[in-house]
């Protein structure tokens, strides 16, 4: 009985802070942390002391985390995260009330934990979404406890103070979205209309631009600055190409050709192999995955584009350009053309064979009457 | 008799429902439903056969590598492309570890809460978990002053009275056998295993860029090139590291999970004789010698429990139904496809949502039931142990025969859900101990001077005939994964993938025969209907993917 | 040309000027344009910047064509009547639609006539205003990706409409085909100027660089400026 008094009371003066630093984490580690993810949202060294004291302040904020049509990337990329950890962000930082991939409770235990936490924090908690949403035929292709993916997503992010959609999957529709879309599939902004979005595309999306999303929303209370497709500018303000290491051998002309050749292993630009970073914004080459090992075109394959809307029906992965709509795979954009500008000059060559062989009027009976008017 | 009914299935990838009747505390019959459809076999279709790596592993995040594998086998042998060797070993560490890394993950975080009451650890002497952990292994981390520091942890957190992902859960329950002790101890590994997993993926992100979802995979070959003289490719720097994390999974592995996964079985030996269902296994066996070609794991079909015989597998008997799943065959009822004539026509024919129950005599999941000749098989580590048991398998057989002895028990405990855990543990040490093999012969090919990563004669469509067609086999960590594929025109005409967790996450066939999950679910107590611990338990077994299940 | 016929003085200078600008940048635009898609340059050495300096070329003409596409907009309201944009247009009105179809039927052989034109022949102008689409078309989805440098700049918001139509990879990929829609106008136009130039007989070729047609009546009579655009404006003369 009176631990739970107990509990109440802990709960009012309670401080991720002060939680991090009965858990052990130095006060120093703490502040290192708080930069670290100062430095993700690309805000000035400046700010440190802002985020220090508001995460000084907060207490463990409701999360709760949807799994829609997705494939459970963005949650195994949440794993991987590192500053922070997942056992610190999911139980030191928040208090992450859903997440069917982690939670102990199943079936009705697990539905009654949403409910409550929906009715409990209505309008405070955070709400993380991964997966596309079906709309066609009423919803039927996503489907939890009986409920459509549509109805819980209007009832649980309608509710929220704000909503993140984690992968491009929830953020435009992703993978289930592509052509001819089966399912009917849409992000969350689509199905939802109404509800605080935030996007945070990728394939999966950087579990370190998820974790500095939060603590955006911590320390401002509000969401980051978005790009006109809902993207946080600190992670999608810029793009690829403008910031890859290969950026030299691209002005250079230095290019991959052929998979394993020599510029291939010197590390040249992969434009030619079909390099999507000319046309993608995000952070892969400076925020880099897996704490900073590598990224995409660091491990010798192009980008493709991952976090752009409609990625996965304009960037074929090994080709540059889209495929021209109504052609086939192996017709690109030069072959169409070559073969159109071929057609014209050939239409010309016949017209002008055949005016050569015609007997003309002169032009001038009917133009000097005209003339004359 | 009323159903119970246990949506979602929390705890395993992807949306799983489960309903039951339960007569006198055990499960009379059992129907098991995926309720999520994207269609991405269709998506498919008209894409660039070289692109379907990427499509296909976006099946699945959780086993992230493994259609890319299938995939591109898929390709290669449509197109017979022989790969050079460095890529087949380099694919090969990729698996291995992948493997390693998800059955670590599955059993702390998804599986050991069935097992592991988390309350009942802040009852624990730490002094007493030291002792008890000191005795099964030599993990420097069991010391007394670790297991006070993680239960002081657990202390504030649950004094915060905000429990998070473990409210409402099912502690207390009369299922839960493990004293204070074992639960603080593999409490103490479950946060351990968290942090243990992202480091040891780490070798996903040197060989291809990232994890979850690497970016490395060609058809004919990978995208990591090879050459010691250059900072922009596998040189000596980043092998070492993968050679310094492999031995750390290993590590792990050896210390930590099989002697827990030990120490937990020991106390629910009356799980091995719970959830064996359909008693069919099949595995098509993987990581091919790069020279060679052999199979180190090998493939085979045990059927019926029969121990004393292993079949061939042939790829020509796969063939998968409908009759209980929301698709329509143009060919009509009662036949199964092979999947280079498979089809994936949606056609939803459940109630109308929200619903309470589904009509379970009519279609009632969007997961396909593939059989082999025409009968339901169970695939994964089990099936994969069993396989490579009866076939004769050396490092397997030590390491069954040291489990079976551990725990005092026969083969035939291994028909069960406690075996099917337990040969996930041993599949998991079988990979962790090869891997290792692998990265020593791709350091001695590199050594001779072998660069070569790619085999580049085949990657200009230009270069492929009007028509092709093959198919892609790999052992996933839940089981026998397979791609088929048929190329017309340089673009795919149709993509069929038969999962592991199509396998077994099954619905009835033509025949109405059980898939896996529902024959293992048959028999299983259930002590409280409202609280259906056991069901998570034999469920958890199979490391349930719906995402790779229906695709 | 031939003595019978009368000198006019057709094209003024800026019209001539924005013709060849627009030529000139046109053809490096897209010898550039094809090299930036397909780089076929190997080997290239690394103090080279070879892909640097022709993208930076092909910046340099589009700022020029662009400038010059405008200033052509502009004098299409300042200068004579045969640079005015009513002479795109006739098929808005009737008679010039008859003008048209007199064309069409000599070009496809149906009448044997060769029509006469002084300023432009309506067909071709017809093209011309489909080019000039075809000019803003590149301009824009040139500068709209130019932008993607510097998100947020003034560039970039000011091409916001551009970004909501299409996504960056659409962009480069009709960028680069409507290259080949220009190409294959410019086939055309090259052709047809040589061919009315033969069969008018009214220098129209070298009118491009002099300004001067020949015209078979002593005046020169710029019909578009009696077309009838707008059903509320009364007739003129
Ligand atoms: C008739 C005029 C033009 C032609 C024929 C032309 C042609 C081309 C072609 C063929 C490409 C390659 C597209 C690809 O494969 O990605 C290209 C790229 C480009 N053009 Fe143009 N262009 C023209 C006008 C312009 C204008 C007015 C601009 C304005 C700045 C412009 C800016 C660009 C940019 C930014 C690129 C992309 C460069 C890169 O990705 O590095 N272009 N152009
Ligand atoms: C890139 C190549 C070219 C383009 C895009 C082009 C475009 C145009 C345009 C838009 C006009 C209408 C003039 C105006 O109203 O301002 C025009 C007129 C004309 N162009 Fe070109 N031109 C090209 C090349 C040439 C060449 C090479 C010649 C000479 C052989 C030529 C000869 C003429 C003539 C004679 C006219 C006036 C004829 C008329 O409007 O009926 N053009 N051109
Ligand atoms: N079932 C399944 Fe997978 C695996 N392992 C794939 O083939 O989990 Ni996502
Ligand atoms: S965005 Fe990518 S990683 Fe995320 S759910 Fe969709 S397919 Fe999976
Ligand atoms: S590798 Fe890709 S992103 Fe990097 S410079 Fe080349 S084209 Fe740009
Ligand atoms: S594919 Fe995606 S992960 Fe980054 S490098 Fe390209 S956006
Ligand atoms: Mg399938």
């Amino acid at each position: 009985m009176d631990s739970k008094k107990a509990i109440s009371e802990e709960a009012g003066g309670f401080s991720v802070a002060r939680l991090l630093q009965e858990r052990g984490v130095s006060r120093r580690d703490f502040v290192k942390f708080c930069s670290t993810v100062t430095a993700a949202m690309a805000l000035p060294a400046t700010m440190v002391p802002k985020v220090v004291h508001a995460l000084d302040k907060v207490q463990r904020p409701t999360l709760v985390w949807l799994n829609f049509q997705d494939c459970t990337g963005d949650t195994e990329a949440l794993l991987r995260s590192a500053n922070p950890t997942v056992g610190e962000l999911v139980l030191d930082i928040l208090s992450v009330d859903y997440h069917e991939t982690i939670m102990a409770a199943a079936g009705h235990q697990a539905e009654a934990a949403l409910e409550k936490t929906v009715k409990e924090f209505k309008g405070k908690y955070l709400c993380v979404v991964e997966g596309s949403i079906p709309l066609k035929d009423g919803g039927v292709y996503g489907c939890i406890g009986g409920k459509t993916f549509e109805q819980i997503a209007k009832h649980v992010c309608g509710n929220a103070a704000a909503t993140i959609a984690v992968g491009t999957c929830a953020a435009y529709g992703g993978i289930a979205a592509a052509v001819p879309n089966p399912s009917g599939a849409v992000g969350v902004r689509e199905a939802v209309s109404g509800a605080t979005v935030l996007n945070l595309p990728g394939c999966p999306c950087n579990a370190d631009n998820l974790t500095a999303v939060v603590v955006h929303f911590l320390t401002f209370g509000k969401l980051p600055a978005m790009d006109s497709h809902g993207r946080p500018l600190f992670a999608h303000g810029k793009r690829i190409h403008d910031n890859c290491e290969r950026r030299p051998h691209f002005d250079a002309g230095q290019y991959v050709e052929k998979w394993g050749d020599d510029a291939h292993r010197k590390g040249f630009c992969l434009y030619k192999m079909g390099c999507k970073g000319p046309a993608t914004f995000h952070n892969c080459p400076t925020q880099r995955f897996n704490e900073r090992i590598s990224w995409p075109v660091a491990a010798g394959h192009g980008c493709v584009g991952c976090s752009e809307p409609q990625f996965w029906d304009t960037s074929p992965v090994y080709r540059r350009l889209p495929n021209v709509p109504g052609f086939g795979i192996e017709k690109n954009a030069d072959t169409i053309g070559l073969a159109f500008a071929a057609g014209v000059g050939g239409a010309f060559a016949i017209h002008g064979a055949m005016s050569a062989l015609r007997k003309d009027k002169p032009a001038a009976e009917e133009t000097k009457k005209e003339g004359e008017e | 008799m009323a159903k119970i009914v246990v949506d979602p299935i929390t705890r395993i990838e992807g949306h799983l429902r489960i309903e039951a009747e339960v007569e006198g505390g055990v499960i009379k019959d059992a129907w098991s439903s995926s309720t999520m459809y994207r269609g991405i076999e269709k998506i498919l279709k008209g894409r660039d056969p070289r692109d379907a790596w990427y499509w296909t592993q976006r099946f699945c995040g959780v086993c992230t590598t493994v259609h890319s594998i299938a995939s591109i086998r898929a390709v290669e042998n449509a197109l017979k492309i022989k790969i050079p060797p460095n890529a087949e070993l380099i694919r090969n560490i990729i698996i291995g570890i992948q493997n390693v890394q998800d059955h670590v993950i599955h059993f702390y975080h998804l599986h050991a809460l069935d097992w592991v009451d988390i309350t009942s650890a802040l009852k624990a002497d730490p002094v007493k978990t030291a002792s008890l952990a000191a005795s099964i292994s030599e993990w420097p981390n069991n010391s007394p002053t670790h297991f006070k520091a993680v239960q002081e942890k657990l202390k504030a957190f649950v004094s915060t009275g905000r429990l998070g992902p473990f409210a409402n859960a099912y502690w207390g329950h009369p299922a839960y056998r493990l004293p204070p002790e074992a639960n603080l101890m593999a409490t103490a590994h479950y946060l351990e295993a968290l942090e243990w997993q992202k480091e040891v993926i780490k070798i996903h992100a040197i060989l291809g860029s990232k994890n979850p979802h690497p970016q490395t995979f060609l058809v004919g070959g990978m995208s990591i090139p090879i050459d010691p003289d250059s900072q922009n490719a596998l040189n000596a720097d980043k092998l070492i590291t993968v050679k310094r994390l492999l031995a750390k999974a290993q590590d792990f592995v050896e210390k930590v999970y099989i002697p827990d996964l030990l120490a937990i079985a020991s106390f629910y030996k009356d799980w091995a004789a719970i959830g064996g269902g359909v008693g069919n296994y099949l595995s098509y066996g993987d990581f091919p010698d790069p020279v060679s070609g052999n199979l180190w794991f090998p493939a085979g079909i045990i059927r019926n429990r029969d121990i004393s015989k292993l079949l061939p597998v042939d790829q020509q008997k796969v063939a998968e139904f409908v009759d209980h799943s929301w698709y329509e065959y143009q060919g009509g009822k009662g036949k199964g496809l092979h999947p280079w004539e498979g089809e994936t026509e949606a056609k939803y024919s459940g109630p109308k949502p929200p619903y309470e129950h589904l009509d379970t005599t009519a279609k009632y999941s969007w997961v396909k039931a593939p059989r082999y000749e025409e009968m339901p098989m169970e695939v994964g580590p089990l099936a994969r142990v069993l396989v490579a048991y009866v076939s004769g398998h050396k490092e397997t057989k030590a390491i069954v025969d040291m489990v079976l002895a551990k725990l005092g028990v026969g083969p035939a405990a291994l028909f069960s859900t406690l075996g099917r855990t337990a040969a996930r543990g041993i599949d998991c040490l079988l990979n962790a101990r090869q891997t290792p093999v692998y990265l020593d012969m791709l350091i001695n090919n590199i050594g001779k001077g072998d660069y070569r990563i790619h085999a580049n004669e085949k990657w200009e469509p230009a270069e492929w005939p009007a028509e092709a067609s093959g198919y892609g086999w790999h052992e996933a960590p839940r089981g026998a994964l397979g791609h088929w594929i048929r190329i017309k025109d340089q673009k795919i005409f149709n993509y069929q993938a038969v999962v592991p967790s199509t396998w077994n996450a099954s619905p009835r066939d033509a025949k109405g025969q059980r898939g896996p999950y529902e024959a293992a679910l048959v028999g299983t107590p259930v002590a409280k209907p409202d609280q259906p611990l056991e069901i998570l338990r034999t469920i958890h077994s199979f490391d349930p993917c719906l995402a790779c299940a229906v695709h | 040309m031939s003595e019978s016929k009368y000198k006019q003085y057709i094209w003024e200078l800026p019209v001539r000027i924005s013709h060849w600008v627009n030529v000139l940048s046109i053809v490096i635009l897209s010898l550039t344009g094809i090299l930036i898609g397909n780089p076929a340059f190997i080997d290239s050495s690394p103090t080279a910047y070879l892909m640097g300096w022709i993208r930076f070329i092909h910046f340099v003409c589009a700022y020029a064509f662009a400038v010059s596409v405008i200033a052509r907009m502009i004098w299409s309201v300042r200068g004579n009547c045969y640079a005015g944009w009513r002479e795109y247009f006739p098929f808005f009105s009737k008679e010039g639609r008859k003008d048209m179809k007199d064309v069409f039927d000599y070009y496809t052989f149906r009448s044997s006539r060769v029509p006469e034109t002084v300023g432009h022949n309506p067909v071709a102008a017809t093209a011309y205003f489909g080019l000039f689409l075809l000019y803003w078309f590149m301009i824009l989805t040139g500068f709209a990706m130019y932008a993607e440098h510097a998100p947020g700049g003034v560039m970039h918001s000011l091409l916001k409409p551009v970004y909501l139509m299409f996504t960056t990879q659409q962009m480069h990929l009709y960028h680069h085909l409507v290259m080949y829609l220009i190409i294959g106008f410019v086939i055309n136009h090259i052709y047809s100027a040589w061919f009315m130039d033969i069969k008018e007989k009214g220098g129209e070729i070298s009118s491009m660089f002099s300004g001067y047609k020949f015209t078979t009546s002593r005046y020169a009579v710029c019909k578009s400026k009696q077309w009838e655009f707008f059903p509320w404006s009364g007739k003129k003369n």
